[in-house]
């Protein structure tokens, strides 16, 4: 009987003990966490690099053109080598790409080089060798003689004078603002506490990072990793010259120029300090690119479907 | 409890043959004080017994048939657990191991060949969208196969999640740099370096963990198949003296020297003694050998494939990056003298069919090198057309395109050999302790058996 009394007693209280103890949630069946679009290689905040465009306390002007090439000059010595090494960029749609179709390097700054090897060789097929270079790298590869020169979209400023030569400017940008056709932002003054992407050490960047109000400046190696990062959602915005930036728009209908362009940018060819009858060389070829014609075709072709008319920027030296 | 409890004990009594062990002598004693001197009253009870000759046969028999059955239940218990270990072997952890192989492998090449598709001019050629298919399509179901498996191991678990959730982001990264190619917009090859990043970075790393842990248990499970079993060795060696001095002891007490049952008891013994010795010792040198010349070679094989295919995707990248691929370059560099070590080192060991196909690997990694300088060489004095016509165009005699499939064609059938010797060898050490573990069963019982009737007969004789 005793016993009897003792099993119910443990079975009330195990039954109590079932009722009040909670019975936990369900287990989540993915816990992911916080999921995030990939990233492309090497991306960054801001930098000082590349100095600013409008930084003009220093003389920008280059040397007065020389077309000749005397006997052991730098030309001869490119001459004698049987090609000209020239760092461009391939993935700046319109200015420097390489074709996926053709399998060639097209745009703007591919035409000034040709023209520069031309030049040299008289004609330049076969005697030019290509180098992909990322912008962060222009000034490495002058330093180091990697390459003859580099034509990659090359903002002359102060403070790359201080590690290269520049020649003449052949072309004159506008640093502007690239966003999605429905985000609502109009320039640069609706960027404060926005993702703004640019590549390392561009002059574009220095730009973001000083702007009122204050961009969060993101950076890539590529302009055109700062594309993928627009596209993925993962900037609100690109701002660097509006060439660059048309060449952007070019591959991705969705996506609009705002804003009137808020500084000059004076493109020049980049070339190793010191080689200064490289440089008056350089120079005599961009007169003949500017006064042949040449300079209004190649506009003509790459760019005026994207921004219309345009013309070559002034010349003056020193 | 009443009966026992007031029958006296009769200690070793003539006729009283059996030992009381639950005989308290100053019951009855209730409740919980009588059940601890359970135990105390029983050792008691034996020794009590013990001290004359019939209460000594007694503990004896008692003693033998339970050495016996114990030695016998140990031993079939080991070797029943030893066939299903070489069982799994076969069944389960080589095809594992190989799927995580086929996870790190397909991986490398899908990013290899998306490298070499995009460097192709204009739309890629079906070759290859055939090839990155099917490493996509392999490593997909090959992940399944390893994510079946991974449940109960932590870190396992941690890179199959890992695969799972990156695997799909990467082939929509090149699906998308694929898009933009086909539409001639550069920004197609940013894509196909962000997907390629995510591969090296976050994918191959996983993947070739989660192979490594399953290379390691499937090393384990094999040292688990071919250890010496001890303690059934030292019970039947135990069982074997046992037998013996107890039959000195008789012929010695009785002066009778055969007595059936405890020979046919030590026969028995002797019997399973060498037909497991004889039948683990086989099936030890077939599991060791199925690894030494199966399971071992075809992870250094693999390795040599890896390492190519990743060297591979490199020598194709720094092309893609066109001057801006010194990092992918560096990473060949690094690559190379492992595959070519890698393969030096399967030459050492590797013995007919496959040796003949890791010589082959060889001479075709060596010509591969030697095609990957001119590449560089063309690539570096700028022809650069040149350069990618020999690294990809499968047309080009010499080409790397043929002389890198050579290489992956050589290693593949190596690697196909080392799984069969594994396969042959581990079956063969499965084969050898057939009807094993129900035969050492029976005998114990038969030892069991003999002993308990042998020294019965004697005890008759007290009557």
């Amino acid at each position: 009987m005793a016993r009897g009394k003792v099993a119910a007693l443990v079975a009330a209280v195990a039954l109590l003990a079932a009722g009040c103890g909670s019975a936990g949630t369900p287990a989540d069946p993915a816990p992911v966490g916080d999921v995030q679009a990939q990233l492309p290689a090497g991306v960054g905040g801001g930098d000082a690099a590349g100095g600013s465009g409008a930084d003009n306390n220093c003389d920008t002007r280059s040397l007065s053109p020389n077309g000749s090439i005397p006997a052991g000059s730098t030309m001869d010595k490119i001459r004698d080598r049987g090609r000209l090494i020239a760092g461009v960029d391939q993935t700046n749609f319109l200015f420097g790409f390489l074709n996926p179709s053709s399998g060639n390097l097209e745009g703007f700054d591919i035409e000034i080089v040709k023209q520069i090897a031309a030049s040299i060789f008289g004609r330049w097929e076969g005697h030019i060798q290509w180098v992909a270079i990322p912008s962060s790298a222009r000034e490495d590869v002058l330093k180091d003689h990697q390459v003859d020169i580099v034509v990659r979209t090359y903002s002359i400023t102060c403070s790359r004078l201080k590690d290269v030569a520049f020649s003449a400017p052949y072309y004159q940008a506008g640093q502007t603002v690239l966003v999605a056709k429905n985000s609502g932002l109009r320039g640069m003054q609706d960027l404060g506490g926005k993702r703004v992407c640019a590549a390392k050490n561009s002059t574009s960047l220095s730009t973001i990072s000083s702007a009122q109000p204050r961009p969060v400046p993101v950076s890539v190696n590529n302009w055109s990793d700062c594309l993928v990062l627009l596209q993925q959602g993962q900037v609100d915005a690109i701002s660097t010259d509006n060439v660059i930036l048309a060449g952007m728009k070019r591959q991705d209908p969705n996506l609009d120029i705002v804003g009137e362009p808020f500084t000059r940018e004076f493109y020049g060819v980049g070339i190793p300090l010191g080689q200064d009858d490289m440089v008056r060389f350089v120079n005599a070829v961009l007169e003949n690119v500017r006064n042949g014609g040449a300079w209004q075709n190649t506009y003509n072709y790459w760019i005026e479907p994207a921004l219309g008319p345009g013309a070559p920027p002034a010349m003056s030296y020193r | 409890m009443t009966a026992t409890a007031t029958r006296p004990a009769v200690p070793g009594g003539p006729g009283g043959g059996v030992p009381e062990p639950a005989a308290p002598p100053d019951a009855p004693r209730g409740g919980l004080a009588g059940l601890v001197e359970l135990p105390g009253a029983a050792v008691r009870g034996v020794v009590r017994s013990a001290r004359t000759t019939p209460g000594r046969l007694t503990v004896i028999a008692v003693g033998l048939a339970v050495l016996a059955l114990l030695a016998g239940v140990v031993a079939t218990i080991t070797l029943q657990e030893r066939k299903n270990t070489i069982n799994d072997l076969i069944d389960h952890r080589e095809p594992l191991a190989a799927a995580s192989q086929e996870v790190y492998r397909s991986l490398s090449d899908a990013d290899a060949t998306a490298a070499s598709a995009f460097l192709a001019i204009g739309v890629e050629p079906p070759s290859l969208r055939q090839r990155y298919d099917t490493a996509v399509a392999r490593a997909g179901v090959a992940l399944a196969k390893a994510a079946s498996d991974s449940a109960g191991v932590p870190e396992a678990a941690t890179q199959v999640e890992t695969l799972t959730r990156q695997l799909p982001v990467y082939t929509g990264l090149v699906e998308t740099a694929r898009a933009n190619k086909r539409q001639g917009y550069p920004v197609g090859s940013s894509y196909l370096r962000e997907a390629s990043n995510l591969m090296r970075t976050t994918i191959l790393p996983a993947a070739q963990e989660l192979y490594r842990i399953d290379t390691d248990r499937l090393a384990e499970e094999q040292d688990d198949a071919s250890g010496f079993p001890w303690v059934s060795t030292l019970l039947v060696l135990g069982l074997l003296a046992a037998l013996i001095a107890t039959q000195i002891y008789l012929t010695r007490k009785t002066n009778r020297v055969l007595n059936i049952g405890l020979v046919v008891g030590t026969a028995a013994t002797v019997l399973a003694l060498l037909w497991g010795a004889t039948a683990v010792t086989v099936q030890t040198v077939l599991v060791s050998s199925g690894d030494e010349d199966g399971s071992h070679q075809v992870d250094v094989l693999v390795r040599a494939r890896i390492a190519a295919l990743q060297a591979r995707a490199n020598e194709m990248l720094t092309l893609v990056a066109r001057g801006d691929g010194g990092a992918y370059e560096q990473d060949f560099n690094a690559l190379a003298p492992q595959v070519s070590g890698l393969l030096a080192e399967a030459n050492g060991f590797a013995t007919g069919d496959m040796a003949r196909e890791v010589q082959g690997a060889a001479d075709s990694a060596q010509r591969w090198l030697a095609t990957h300088q001119e590449i560089r060489a063309s690539d570096v004095d700028g022809a650069y057309s040149d350069a990618v016509k020999l690294a990809v165009d499968s047309s080009v005699p010499g080409g790397a395109a043929t002389t890198f499939a050579n290489l992956d064609d050589a290693l593949v059938a190596a690697i196909g050999h080392g799984r069969q010797s594994f396969l042959d060898d581990t079956r063969g050490g499965d084969r050898a302790l057939t009807l094993l573990a129900p035969g050492v069963a029976l005998l114990a019982v038969v030892a069991a058996a003999g002993a308990t009737m042998g020294i019965r007969d004697r005890l008759r004789e007290y009557r």
